[in-house]
Parts: structure tokens; C-alpha cells; sequence
């Protein structure tokens, strides 16, 4: 007994060194027994997830300007999927850590009431980033919260008046969507409708819930039910690429296109290599930087724009370099 | 005499090996937030603690009882989340906060029942049954709103857990009242002592005139009532409902069970240290954020504790062979 009681002493001790070290990395020369640097403002960070690449790019836009500005930056996410349960803990818990700032991403536009009101009253700034809260629920917490996105909507929009430009009228198409009652699911695919107008006939639409497995399966069944089908767009790039893997199975690379949405690294490369149609590129470093550089402002007790746009873009063949050159600053 | 001395000394620390361990974090969180110039034992932080595992404990007790007649329950978790959306749409729709809970007990109730018909006068594994149930009972609830969560609730619904006593948020009261509740039915109703000799040896409880299998459908249907009272916690708590809340909340609760010390295999081990199991997971998640460890690593710590807090517990029976 008592051996194991040593052991468990052993790795107490082993893992409050690892864990002492770690934190101390940060704050890069400060002595351990000041207490952290006062003077130094605290932002905490909490993305979605830190599950996908998107969320990590946004971070590491973050990491950057919070190192160029000289305030430290805490990011937490929950460990599995993205819910509201999870990120009223981590509120909570950044509030008695005493960060001064908090951006967040939500892991849905009304779960955060609750968190929201905890900041309020801590007096912690709060700046909202890529999917924008709901109004009542600003309105509950009684907090003005900027907000610095993309619109998911007119990012889709604008693939759609591509495939508007470029492919005949009537072109068979199938959908993919993200998770069914999510309001980004939902633009993504709405303004895809609209921008591509009377150029598309959709044949098919499934939610594949953003995942590549999903997606995959998703596109043999409609291949099955549509040999004929044209093109494919996809509310995220995970599906898209399940959906190519399916249509080259099928060997039918020739003959149906598929479009993405986010610009992840490897849709980048498919892009390049042609396999990929195209991909709506977001701009989450930027989303990262803005959320950073504002919340030092709001810390300084100045004032920050309300909204901004971060923009999205089609990724074609013909500007996959450049774009791949300016994520290339954001991968770690 | 000095030996025997020695030896009541050595069965004491076992049976406080949960507590020792649990005290062992604590302080350790407490220094090392100190070090990093972080307070972690405040009272507004224990407070908080246990409110953010008060989900869990509280579902985690239904495990507890499952596993201790050797069963398992994996629905627990889609119940968590079907309470939040079928509750939250009955508020919406006007029917009073009582009126609600009661209402999603019932038919918590009666799921947990017909899950129990199944594993117990059906005998089809549990493992399977709650898998299945699992699924079900979480499709029902996307059903229900089509995908979509529901939110914009009265103030009454986050004053459920938010009202404060004394200054202490209701919601920890709740947690120590449903705990005091199960222990005392465990340890002196013959219902409690029945669950132990079912979870002991099934046979031999039948032989004695026990009834097994209502016995067992009686668990799991209070495993579904529990994470019914979960479920209308993390609702109040979060004053919104998701379609997709509670997913792996099962594998928390087990996990809160197997570090308490209630053996998978059922028959040994007290309900009562399920809730130190709750808190100790809690506390880590806490202290990990507070310290700002990245998320991947949180989750490699999380495993190491659950690991080892059972090797710890097996200790008399490693040394027994």
C-alpha cells in the first residue's frame, strides 16, 4: 500500500512539475514566484472545437497578433464536439482564472445566455467571432457584444454565382449539407440556391453532418439513384472530399464536379491538383487577429467597431496559389 | 499486538484510498494554481465545481445503480438531452415549470421501464439494449424539433439552479440531498440490500427469494429518472436546449462510478463515492482550464486518472491472489 501510495505521490509531483512548466512557457521570463505580471492583459480564447483545422488556423491568427501586441492568450475548447454545456464550464472557469477578455466562438447562436451573464457581471468584455449570437440572447444578457465573421450566406452566394457563370442552365446537382437546424448549415446552402439560380436542378440533398465518412456514403447513395448527376456541392470541405472519393470510385470524375466550402489545407491541394472544382475560403486567422487586436482596445476601455465582414472568396485553379501562400503564415 | 495494530492501520488508508486520492488533487491543484499566481480554493470556486459536475453526479447516480446489479446503461446521456428539448418544448408551450419536471419523469420513467423489460424478462444484454435505446431515444429528440435546439425561457427555468442559499447556488443542495436520498435507500431498504445481492450473485438472490427481475427493471428505471433530474438541471443551467446535449455524458458517468470504486461487474462498492468520483473529474477539468493546458493534453490526463484511480482500487485484490 504504501509503495502505491508513493507511486501516486511520485506522479503528483511528476505531473504538477510538467503542468508548472507549461504554464510558465508562456509569460517567458517571469519568475514563478510573482504571480503572473500583473500588467500584462489576460484574453482568453475559445474556439468551436480545436478538432478541425479551421478553428486551429483561427488560433494561430490569434497566437500571432496576441504575441505581436505582448498580452497573453488562453485558449480552451471543449474536448469533444462543440456544446453550450461545455463553454459556460470554460467561461466559468476563465472568469476565476481572471482573463479580461473573452473571445468566443459559440457553439451555437442561443446557447450562451447563461455564460454571457456571467461575464456581465464579472465585467468581462466579451467579442463574439465567426458565428454571430442571437439577438435575444444579447438582449437577455443585456450586453453589446461586436461581432467579426464571415457571412456565411453571401460566401455561398458568390460559389453559386460562379457555378451561375460557368455551367449550362439546368446542371444536375446534389447538396450536401452540414448539421440539420444549424443557422450556418443552413446559409451555406441557401445562398448557394440563390446565387446559382436557374443554373442548378437539384436532384438530391442530404445533411451529411460536415463529416467526411458521412459525406462519402451520402454520395454513393445518390450516385446510385443519380448516375446523371453534374455536381456536387458541399456545405464544408470534409464532405467534399468524402464526396470525390465517391465520385472517383464511381469513376466519374469526368463528369461531376464538386465544390467545397472553407479552404481547409488538403481542399487547397485537391484544388491544385484538380481534382477539386473549388472551395469557399473564410478567413479565420483573420476572425483570430481582429478578435485579439479589438479585445485589447475593449481591455483599454477604447471603443471597437461594431461589426466586420472578414470576407470569403472561391478558391478555383487559378488562385489556389496565392491563397495557399497566405494560409501558409497561419499553419503551425 | 503491534502487528495487529499495523494491520487495522493498512485496511484503514484502502477503504479512504478514494479520498486520500481526491484530497491528493486538490491540494495539488491548490499549489500549483498558487505557483501560477491562480486562486483554485476559493469557496466561489469549489462552488462552481461542483455545479459544473453537478450534471454528471446526478445522472451518475442511476449508473451507479445499474452497474451495482452488474448491469450497464448507455442511454443515459440521450435521456439528458431528450429532457432538455421535450422539456424546454413543454415550457415553451405554456405548461408550468412543476408541471414539466413532472412530466419528464414520467416519461423518463416509462422509458427507463420498457429498457428494463428488455435487459431484465427479456434477457437480451443491457450492453446492446441501451445501445440501442441510446440511439433511439436521441433520434426521437432531433425528431421532435428537427434538428433545431430551443431556447428564450423564463427567468423562473435558470432560477431553478441559479437561486441562492445562504449564498450557495441551490443546485449543490439538489446534488446532496438525491445523494443523502440513495444512500440511505441502499444502505437500509431492503430494496438497497437487494440491488447488492442481485450485483453480488444473481442466483443465489433468486434461490432466496428475491425478485430479480423486477429488481432490475427497477433500476433502470430510476437510472432514466436520474438523468431526467440531470437533464432539467443542465436545461436550467444553460437556459437553452440542444438536440445533441448530454452525448457521452454515459461514458462520464461510468467513469464517475468505476473511479467511486463500484466494480463493473456489480454487487461491490458505495453510490455515496460516485459523487467523490464526479467531483474528482470535475475538479481536474476545472483545474486544467484554470492552468490553461491545452485541451489535447486535458483529455490524456483525464484517461491516466480514471486508469489509475482502479488500479489503486484492485489493490486488495491483487494482493489477496
Amino acid at each position: 500500500m504504501k509503495k502505491l501510495l508513493a507511486v501516486v505521490m511520485v506522479l503528483m509531483l511528476a505531473s504538477s512539475v510538467m503542468l508548472t512548466g507549461c504554464s510558465n512557457n508562456n509569460p517567458s521570463g517571469s519568475s514563478p514566484n510573482t504571480g503572473g505580471n500583473a500588467s500584462k492583459p489576460v484574453i482568453g480564447f475559445i474556439p468551436m472545437t480545436l478538432n478541425n483545422e479551421y478553428f486551429i488556423t483561427m488560433v494561430n491568427g490569434a497566437k500571432k497578433k496576441a504575441a505581436e501586441l505582448g498580452v497573453e492568450l488562453k485558449v480552451q475548447a471543449g474536448d469533444q464536439h462543440a456544446n453550450a454545456a461545455d463553454q459556460l464550464t470554460i467561461v466559468e472557469n476563465m472568469i476565476t482564472s481572471g482573463v479580461d477578455a473573452i473571445c468566443i466562438v459559440p457553439s451555437s447562436s442561443e446557447g450562451l445566455a447563461a455564460a454571457l451573464k456571467k461575464c456581465k457581471k464579472a465585467n468581462i468584455p466579451v467579442i463574439n467571432l465567426d458565428t454571430k449570437l442571437s439577438e435575444d440572447i444579447l438582449k437577455e444578457a443585456d450586453m453589446s457584444v461586436p461581432f467579426y465573421g464571415t457571412n456565411n450566406y453571401e460566401g455561398a452566394k458568390r460559389a453559386g454565382e460562379y457555378v451561375k457563370a460557368n455551367f449550362k442552365t439546368g446542371t444536375k446537382t446534389a447538396i450536401l449539407t452540414g448539421i440539420a437546424g444549424q443557422q450556418n448549415a443552413a446559409d451555406r446552402k441557401n445562398g448557394f440556391i440563390e446565387g446559382a439560380g436557374d443554373a442548378i436542378q437539384i436532384v438530391a440533398e442530404q445533411s451529411a453532418n460536415w463529416e467526411v465518412d458521412q459525406g462519402y456514403a451520402a454520395t454513393q447513395n445518390i450516385l446510385t439513384a443519380n448516375p446523371d448527376l453534374e455536381l456536387i456541392y458541399c456545405g464544408n470541405d470534409g464532405m467534399a472530399i468524402g464526396a470525390l472519393r465517391a465520385v472517383k470510385e464511381a469513376k466519374k470524375s469526368d463528369q461531376i464536379k464538386v465544390i467545397g466550402f472553407d479552404g481547409i489545407s488538403e481542399a487547397l491541394n485537391l484544388i491544385s491538383s484538380g481534382e477539386l472544382y473549388g472551395s469557399v475560403a473564410q478567413y479565420p486567422a483573420e476572425m483570430g487577429i481582429l478578435g485579439v487586436e479589438n479585445a485589447v482596445k475593449l481591455i483599454k476601455g477604447q471603443k471597437v467597431e461594431e461589426y466586420i465582414d472578414t470576407g470569403a472568396k472561391l478558391i478555383i485553379p487559378s488562385n489556389v496559389d496565392e491563397h495557399q501562400e497566405y494560409v501558409k503564415q497561419f499553419a503551425e | 499486538m503491534n502487528n495487529m495494530i499495523n494491520r487495522l492501520k493498512k485496511i484503514d488508508i484502502k477503504s479512504i484510498t478514494l479520498y486520500i486520492g481526491a484530497v491528493l488533487i486538490l491540494v495539488a491543484f491548490t499549489i500549483i494554481c498558487k505557483i501560477n499566481g491562480k486562486d483554485f480554493l476559493t469557496t466561489s470556486n469549489i462552488q462552481n465545481i461542483i455545479a459544473q459536475s453537478s450534471v454528471i453526479a446526478v445522472v451518475a447516480i442511476g449508473t451507479s445503480l445499474v452497474i451495482l446489479t452488474g448491469g450497464i446503461d448507455l442511454s443515459v446521456g440521450s435521456i439528458v438531452g431528450f429532457v432538455g428539448i421535450f422539456g424546454g418544448m413543454l415550457i415553451k408551450n405554456g405548461i408550468s415549470l412543476p408541471l414539466t419536471i413532472l412530466i419528464c419523469i414520467a416519461v423518463s420513467a416509462i422509458i427507463g421501464l420498457m429498457t428494463g423489460y428488455i435487459v431484465s424478462y427479456g434477457k437480451v444484454p443491457a450492453f446492446i439494449v441501451t445501445l440501442g435505446t441510446m440511439q433511439i431515444i436521441r433520434g426521437v429528440t432531433k425528431v421532435l424539433t428537427s434538428g433545431k435546439p430551443v431556447a428564450g425561457f423564463p427567468d423562473a427555468l435558470s432560477e431553478l439552479t441559479a437561486f441562492e442559499i445562504f449564498g450557495i447556488p441551490i443546485i449543490i443542495f439538489y446534488v446532496f440531498v438525491l445523494y443523502a436520498l440513495i444512500m440511505f435507500t441502499l444502505k437500509k431498504t431492503k430494496f438497497g440490500r437487494r440491488i447488492y445481492a442481485i450485483g453480488g450473485n444473481a442466483n443465489a438472490a433468486k434461490l432466496s427469494g428475491i425478485k430479480v427481475n423486477k429488481i432490475e427493471m427497477l433500476t433502470y428505471m430510476l437510472a432514466a429518472i436520474f438523468s431526467a433530474l440531470g437533464g432539467i438541471l443542465l436545461l436550467s443551467r444553460l437556459s437553452y436546449a440542444d438536440p445533441n446535449a448530454g452525448s457521452g455524458y454515459e461514458m462520464d458517468a461510468i467513469a464517475a462510478v468505476v473511479i467511486g470504486g463500484i466494480g463493473l461487474s456489480g454487487g461491490k462498492g458505495k453510490a455515496g463515492n460516485t459523487l467523490v468520483g464526479a467531483l474528482i473529474l470535475g475538479m481536474l477539468k476545472c483545474g486544467l482550464q484554470i492552468l490553461n493546458v491545452p485541451v489535447y493534453y486535458q483529455t490524456i490526463i483525464i484517461g491516466v486518472v480514471i486508469i489509475l484511480a482502479v488500479y489503486m482500487d484492485k489493490a486488495k485484490e491483487r494482493k489477496a491472489e
